[in-house]
C-alpha cells in the first residue's frame, strides 16, 4: 500500500474535519453577542475567526491527549495504522452529518473520538484502546465540565444581577453587560481555537507517528498547528453567513448580564481543561453555562424533556461514531481496496445526505446551534413591566 | 485511577476566575450607576432577534437616566469618587482576564 499516499488523505481529510468543526462553532461563540446587539455579526465573526487562528497556537495538552494518549502507539505499544485513522475519521463526519440533517444535538470531538475508538477496536483490537485515559481525558470530563461551567454560570448569573440590582424603576445599567459581551464572547472564540483545532493536531500528529514520519509520544510539529489554526480560522469565518442568515428565526431569549456571565464561565471552564489536556466538547461546556445561567435568572423553570432529548444526543454520539468508524475499519482491513471503498462509500454517503437535506426543504434543528437548543431548556417567566402599586417598592429581577 | 483533583482545579479555578471577572465588571456598573451615569446602550443595527428599542423608548429610558442623575443624593465629589472607583474596576477586570490568558499560554513564562 502507498504509505505517504493514505498518509496525506488523512491530513486532508482531519483538516476538512477541522473546518467543519469552525463552520459549525463559530454560532457557540458568537451567536450570544449577535443575538443581544453586542456586536454586529461581521465584525464578531471576523473576531471569532482571527481568536479561533490565535487559540490554536496558545497550548498543544489537548493535542497530545489525543495523539499519544488514547490510542496506544508507537514500537513498544500496538501499532495503528493510517488506514484505520482514515476509515475513523470517515466514522466520525459520516455521524456528524447524520446528526445534522436529524436535527440531533451532537459534539464534533467525541464524534471525532468514538470513530476513532471504534476503528482501532476493530482494526488492532480492544488493547490498543487506552481506556484509563479514554475516561480520565475525555469521558469524565465531558460529564463534569458542562457541569462545572453551569455551576459556575449559575453563581456568575447570580453575582452580576445580585450586584447590579437597584430599586424597581431605578436605571440599574445593566445594558452595559453588552460592552462586556464583546469580551467575553472573544474570551470563548479563543478558548474554542484552544481547545478544537488541537483535536485534529492530535489526529495528525497520530497518524505521523504510525507512519514512522515521527517518534511516538512527540508533541505535533509546527507545520501541524499552523495548518489546523488556519483550518479552523477559515472554517470559522465561512461558517458566519450561517449564522446571519438564521438569525431572523429567533434565538432564546438572552439577556446581556446573562450572556455575559455565561461565557465568561465558559471561556474559564474551557480554557482551565484544555490547559490540563482535557479534550472536552466546547459545545457542551458552552451548553451547560448557557442551562446555568439561565437557571441563575429568577423565575426559571428547567424543560426537562428538552433536556432530555439534549443528553440523549450527547450519550449517543461517542458509542455511535465508535460503530460507524469500527464499520469502516472492518472495510479497511481488505487493504487498499477497503480504503479506496471507504472513500468511495463516504463519499456517497456525505453527498447523500447533502442531497437529501437540500430536498427536504430544510432541515430539523433544535435552533440555529446546539448552544441555542440548551438554552430552550429553561423556561424564563417574563417579568411584568408595570407591577401591582403595592409591589413597586419591592427590587426587580 | 482518576484525577479527581484535577477536576477540582478545573472548578475552582473556573469558579474564581469567572466570579471575579463577572463581579468586577458588575460592581463597575453598579459605581457608574450609583455616580448617575447609567450606560443607556442602544442596540446596533440588525438585532432581529432581540427586542428591539424603538427611539421613542431609547429616549425615554435616556430622559430617565438624567431624571436619576439628578435625584442622586450624593455630593458632586461623591459622584467623581465613584464613576473613578467604577472605571477602576473595568481595568482591575481587565488586567484578571489578561493575567489569566498570560496564565495558560507556556510560551510566556516557561
Amino acid at each position: 500500500m502507498d504509505f505517504t499516499l493514505i498518509v496525506v488523505l488523512v491530513i486532508v481529510l482531519a483538516l476538512i474535519f477541522d473546518f467543519t468543526n469552525g463552520f459549525h462553532d463559530t454560532a457557540n461563540a458568537m451567536a450570544t453577542p449577535i443575538a443581544t446587539g453586542a456586536m454586529r455579526p461581521k465584525v464578531a465573526v471576523t473576531v471569532a475567526a482571527i481568536l479561533n487562528l490565535v487559540g490554536a497556537f496558545l497550548s498543544t495538552e489537548v493535542a497530545r491527549t489525543v495523539s499519544s494518549g488514547i490510542i496506544r502507539e508507537g514500537q513498544d505499544g500496538i501499532q495503528i495504522t493510517p488506514a484505520f485513522i482514515f476509515a475513523g475519521l470517515i466514522g466520525a463526519i459520516v455521524w456528524n452529518l447524520i446528526t445534522w440533517l436529524l436535527g440531533l444535538p451532537s459534539s464534533s470531538s467525541h464524534a471525532l473520538f468514538g470513530g476513532l475508538i471504534g476503528a482501532a477496536i476493530v482494526g488492532i483490537g480492544i488493547h490498543s484502546v487506552d481506556f484509563n485515559e479514554v475516561v480520565n481525558k475525555v469521558i469524565l470530563p465531558a460529564i463534569i465540565a458542562p457541569l462545572i461551567a453551569g455551576l459556575v454560570a449559575y453563581a456568575a448569573t447570580k453575582l452580576a444581577y445580585a450586584i447590579t440590582r437597584r430599586e424597581l424603576g431605578k436605571p440599574d445599567g445593566r445594558g452595559g453587560f453588552r460592552y462586556a459581551q464583546i469580551f467575553s464572547s472573544s474570551l470563548v472564540a479563543l478558548s474554542h481555537g484552544t481547545n478544537d483545532a488541537q483535536k485534529t493536531m492530535g489526529v495528525i500528529t497520530l497518524t505521523l507517528i504510525a507512519a514512522g514520519l515521527q517518534p511516538a509520544g512527540s508533541g505535533p510539529e509546527l507545520w501541524v498547528v499552523v495548518a489546523c489554526a488556519l483550518a479552523i480560522a477559515i472554517g470559522t469565518y465561512t461558517g458566519g453567513w450561517r449564522i446571519i442568515s438564521t438569525l431572523g428565526k429567533g434565538l432564546t431569549e438572552v439577556k446581556p448580564a446573562q450572556g455575559f456571565a455565561a461565557e465568561t464561565s465558559t471561556a474559564a471552564a474551557i480554557l482551565a481543561s484544555s490547559h490540563l489536556g482535557f479534550a472536552l466538547s466546547t459545545t457542551q461546556v458552552a451548553s451547560g453555562s448557557v442551562i446555568g445561567s439561565g437557571l441563575g435568572r429568577r423565575g426559571s423553570k428547567v424543560r426537562w424533556r428538552t433536556a432530555g432529548r439534549i443528553a440523549l444526543g450527547w450519550v449517543l454520539t461517542l458509542p455511535a461514531a465508535a460503530i460507524m468508524g469500527a464499520i469502516t475499519a472492518a472495510i479497511a482491513q481488505f487493504g487498499i481496496v477497503g480504503v479506496v471503498i471507504d472513500a468511495v462509500a463516504g463519499a456517497l454517503v456525505i453527498a447523500g445526505i447533502f442531497l437529501w437535506s437540500r430536498r427536504k426543504s430544510k432541515p430539523v434543528t433544535v435552533g440555529i446551534n446546539e448552544i441555542d437548543g440548551a438554552g430552550r431548556v429553561v423556561k424564563i417567566r417574563k417579568t411584568p413591566r408595570k407591577p401591582p402599586r403595592k409591589d413597586r417598592k419591592k427590587v426587580a429581577l | 485511577m482518576i484525577d479527581w483533583a484535577a477536576f477540582l482545579i478545573v472548578a475552582v479555578v473556573s469558579l474564581v476566575s469567572a466570579g471575579l471577572v463577572v463581579s468586577l465588571y458588575a460592581f463597575g456598573l453598579r459605581l457608574l450607576t450609583t455616580a448617575g451615569r447609567p450606560p443607556v446602550v442602544e442596540p446596533l443595527e440588525f438585532t432581529g432577534a432581540i427586542t428591539v428599542l424603538t427611539p421613542k423608548r431609547a429616549a425615554k429610558e435616556a430622559k430617565r437616566a438624567r431624571k436619576a442623575a439628578k435625584a442622586n443624593p450624593l455630593s458632586p465629589a461623591q459622584k467623581r469618587l465613584a464613576l473613578i472607583a467604577g472605571y477602576a474596576c473595568f481595568v482591575v477586570c481587565g488586567v484578571a482576564v489578561l493575567f489569566g490568558v498570560y496564565l495558560i499560554i507556556p510560551a510566556l513564562h516557561g
